[in-house]
């Protein structure tokens, strides 16, 4: 048996103008395998983040669905929320009930939330199946190239190498400098570019 | 320029050009031609000899064909390395098989007529992609101006070349046609940028800064010199740009709102016909020399660079970075960042600002000895895949070979091919997983059971 929490998050009046959050909290609480259902204002917050990781302890969580925004902006904050309660971060999964449901159906309030909660099924579906996984490690060759030996590929190397790396600067003209070489005085300084 | 030259941790492979990059973040195997200079760098002492004595005059492509270079030649006093380069195509030496002037005149017998392109492979844990930008080739478009036909008519450019104290005339600005001292001075903005018919769409952001420095030159150093800018709007949102931009035209420069539709010589003036919007009137400008900001399009070769590194492009061949507002310098290509006019037209503060980000990068990745990957890559089930390296060919990142593996069947050794997948390599993009007739590649994280659950979830 998974043991799986579903967060549906209000994100401010972003989501719970148009879904009725309390219904999708309680929808989900008769999905199979969730033995946790909530809703609160803000989940990417420190006290939304804490209530996750209190609900995955009390609860014994060993699968957390977070309902809110797109997984490209808050994917990576839930994953570390769930890490730190000791839960591996790819047992996560989020449903998008912002940018997929909430502001594309801000008219039909009732059809956004059944939306939502189909969204939400979809996600413990997946959250039911999904399994640890562990990054691996890949060696890191500390040299740089750079390619183009102008003001920008001169700037990037000396940072580089300043930081104490090994640069090899590239230019396919027989000197460096590029076009700012070509230069006379630049704005708005009037300094020389040589 | 120096301080790269002299920096420990730089070296400088100038005369090169990257013909393949092979790997990935941390682990780029990168192959390098250094073009034969002719010129052994480690012997010459950077003396000169060698380039007064050369015979064969070549236009300067440095100069943009406004002065002259040797066939042996650096292309500029100060240029790093200061090792001269034998440009083959011209040198009499390889063109009739005899001259030798060269080597006989170098005191540290530094020339080497028989030196051969050398091609090495090297290891870089990162890549930094800075190749900058061409001026868009105005004389194939722009007949109104004359298509390059009236030597007077020159590029921002070759204004820079003539202001240049080490440049062909030493810093004096004057006329190409006839030496003499240009007295009016038109400037056209905006050749090329903004302009959808003839040129780009976008704006090339430089181009109102250096004309309004182009115009403070003429004013300064010319008497009674009148410098007059055609534009179609002025755009100087930069620290201190405005203030520049306002002197100038407190010392004296004229600023005309409209386009320029013809530029034709009579005598030894050009006469710029245009005009002023502000006014609602044609104008009409008896010119000593025309000055055109051109656009910046991509530096030639951006294309091959774009292959080999796998990255994206826009619609006019600039480099794309992977998010326009939060992540301006890195690529879809992890390990490999972009700096400077490659990935847009830009300004020097711009420039330099981008570039030291794209260094930060660099450094973040050497900061530590070993690379997390993410684990939702694609992985191969091998007791179905049946070797059919369908997702070898499709893969768009070059992360799936073919090896070959040896069973047990009935009691016989046997060997068969699968498919590997190179979890560096691999960005879990899952167009192999498709592909795959036997559903033998998954996506971890994205597996096909997964999906399908997921989909069931709402369709059941």
């Amino acid at each position: 048996m998974k043991r799986v929490g579903v967060f549906v998050c209000h994100c401010g009046t972003n989501i719970a103008s148009v879904v009725d959050v309390k219904k999708v909290a309680e929808a989900a609480r008769n999905m199979p395998d969730v033995v946790y259902a909530t809703d609160y204002q803000y989940m990417c917050s420190d006290p939304g983040q804490e209530l996750i990781r209190r609900a995955i302890k009390e609860q014994r969580l060993d699968r957390v669905v977070v309902a809110s925004c797109s997984p490209r902006l808050h994917e990576p904050t839930f994953r570390k929320t769930c890490e730190s309660a000791g839960v591996n971060p790819y047992l996560f999964e989020m449903a998008n009930i912002r940018e997929q449901c909430a502001w594309v159906h801000a008219k039909d309030k009732e059809g956004a939330t059944l939306k939502a909660i189909d969204l939400v099924r979809s996600a413990v579906a997946k959250a039911r199946r999904n399994v640890s996984l562990t990054p691996g490690t890949i060696p890191i060759t500390k040299r740089a190239l750079v390619i183009g030996g102008g003001i920008a590929g001169m700037q990037a190397a000396l940072d580089i190498a300043d930081a104490g790396y090994k640069v090899v600067l590239l230019d396919r003209e027989p000197t460096i400098g590029g076009n700012m070489v070509k230069l006379d005085k630049t704005f708005p300084t009037l300094d020389c570019s040589a | 320029m120096v301080a790269a030259a002299q920096h420990p941790n730089i070296e400088l492979v100038t005369y090169a050009e990257v013909e393949n990059v092979a790997g990935y973040v941390g682990n780029f195997e990168v192959t390098i031609r250094k073009k034969a200079r002719s010129v052994d760098p480690v012997k010459c002492t950077g003396c000169g000899t060698c380039w007064e004595k050369c015979p064969t005059k070549v236009e300067s492509e440095f100069d943009l064909g406004l002065g002259k270079r040797k066939a042996i030649y650096l292309p500029f006093p100060q240029a790093v390395p200061a090792v001269p380069v034998i440009d083959r195509e011209h040198c009499r030496q390889f063109t009739r098989g005899k001259c030798g002037v060269c080597q006989k005149v170098c005191p540290a017998k530094a020339i080497d007529y028989e030196q051969q392109d050398e091609v090495v492979t090297e290891k870089f844990g990162a890549i930094v992609v800075a190749t900058g930008y061409d001026l868009f080739k105005w004389e194939e478009v722009y007949g109104e101006y004359g298509y390059g036909k009236y030597p007077d008519v020159i590029t921002g450019m070759h204004f820079e070349r003539l202001n240049n104290a080490s440049g062909p005339t030493g810093g004096r600005i004057v006329r190409p046609s006839d030496g003499k001292e240009p007295k009016t001075v038109v400037f056209i903005k905006c050749v090329g940028s903004r302009d959808e018919a003839k040129g780009k769409s976008y704006c090339s952001r430089a181009c109102c800064m250096y004309t309004a420095k182009h115009a403070h030159q003429v004013l300064e150093k010319i008497p009674d010199a009148r410098a007059i800018v055609f534009y179609m709007d002025i755009r100087t949102p930069g620290k201190a740009y405005e203030e520049f931009l306002q002197r100038t035209v407190h010392e004296g420069a004229v600023y005309v709102r409209g386009r320029v539709s013809r530029v034709f010589q009579e005598g030894d003036k050009l006469i710029v016909r245009g005009e002023d919007t502000l006014l609602g009137r044609q104008v009409e400008v008896a010119a000593d020399m025309v000055v055109l900001a051109t656009a910046m399009v991509p530096s030639a070769g951006w294309d091959d660079v774009a292959k080999m590194l796998g990255l994206q492009t826009d619609k006019d061949g600039f480099f794309q970075e992977a998010h326009p507002k939060l992540r301006p310098v890195e690529t879809f290509t992890a390990g490999v960042f972009l700096a400077g006019a490659c990935q847009g037209p830009k300004d020097i503060p711009d420039t330099v600002s981008q570039a030291s980000a794209a260094a930060v990068k660099v450094c973040q990745l050497f900061t530590k000895d070993e690379m997390a990957t993410d684990p939702m890559i694609a992985a191969v089930d091998e007791s179905i895949c049946a070797g059919c390296a369908m997702c070898e060919k499709i893969c768009p990142y070059k992360a799936i070979s073919m090896k070959t593996i040896t069973e047990r069947v009935a009691g016989r050794q046997v060997n068969r091919q699968v498919a590997t997948v190179n979890g560096g390599l691999c960005q879990g993009c899952g167009a192999c997983s498709v592909a795959c007739p036997s559903s033998a590649m998954n996506l971890r994280g994205f597996t096909n059971e997964q999906i399908l659950a997921e989909v069931d979830a709402v369709c059941l």
